[in-house]
């Protein structure tokens, strides 16, 4: 079985404290070019979901990812295109994730169960303010 | 200081204050709870958790990325 890798809950908002920990992955995403992030692992989004700004600096033109997609909850009005990119995350092997790249900075990086959570096992120890990702075996 | 350093002082106490220490839990417990949540604050739920179509597009956009050199 491979290694699992443990990262904590993170407080999103400061003034919310303990009501606002939220299982934050550090990672680094790589388009044409590489940035550092996190995201927000989420097991009840359906899909990944890139915000806006974070796109075009991973080096996306939005004019040329013609591929739509009609997202939902919040960010039902919203318009999306799907990028495909590689994410890094701790000293794990690289792995190739979609994302529905959002019209809007007013959302986080989602990482969703296409393809998140189809390619990492992950298991959530909220009591103890951790998170462990394991690459699929 | 420990559970264990103060269960003897703890066990010590009279009836009565060993019921009122009960109920100084029980309202702090209730009161960490409360808390959590607060009246009047906004939560935002972001996830998309209907996007199946979106979802499978996104798949078959993975697939046609696999076949590439």
């Amino acid at each position: 079985m491979s290694a699992a890798e443990q990262f904590p809950y993170v407080p999103r908002d400061p003034a919310l404290g303990l009501a606002s920990l939220a299982p934050m992955l550090p990672l680094t995403l790589i388009g044409s070019q590489s940035i550092d992030t996190m995201g927000l692992v989420d097991s009840g989004a359906a899909v990944n979901v890139l915000p806006y700004s974070v796109g075009e600096q991973l080096g996306f033109d939005w004019d040329q990812e013609t591929r739509s997609v009609e997202l939902s909850g919040n960010l039902a009005s919203v318009e999306a295109r799907v990028v495909v990119l590689s994410a890094v995350i701790g000293n794990l092997p690289p792995v190739r994730q979609a994302f529905a790249w959002a019209r809007t900075d007013d959302v986080p990086v989602i990482l969703g169960q296409v393809n998140f959570f189809l390619e990492f096992d992950i298991c959530f120890y909220r009591s103890r303010g951790m998170f462990e990702v394991r690459p699929k075996s | 200081m420990s559970l264990t350093e103060l269960l003897s002082d703890i066990q010590s106490l009279s009836r009565l204050d060993k019921i009122r220490l009960i109920q100084i839990l029980a309202r702090d417990i209730e009161h960490d709870e409360a808390d959590l949540i607060e009246a009047g604050q906004s939560y935002p739920v972001w996830s998309p958790d209907r996007a199946y179509s979106a979802a499978a597009t996104m798949l078959d956009a993975l697939d046609e990325d696999r076949l590439q050199p």
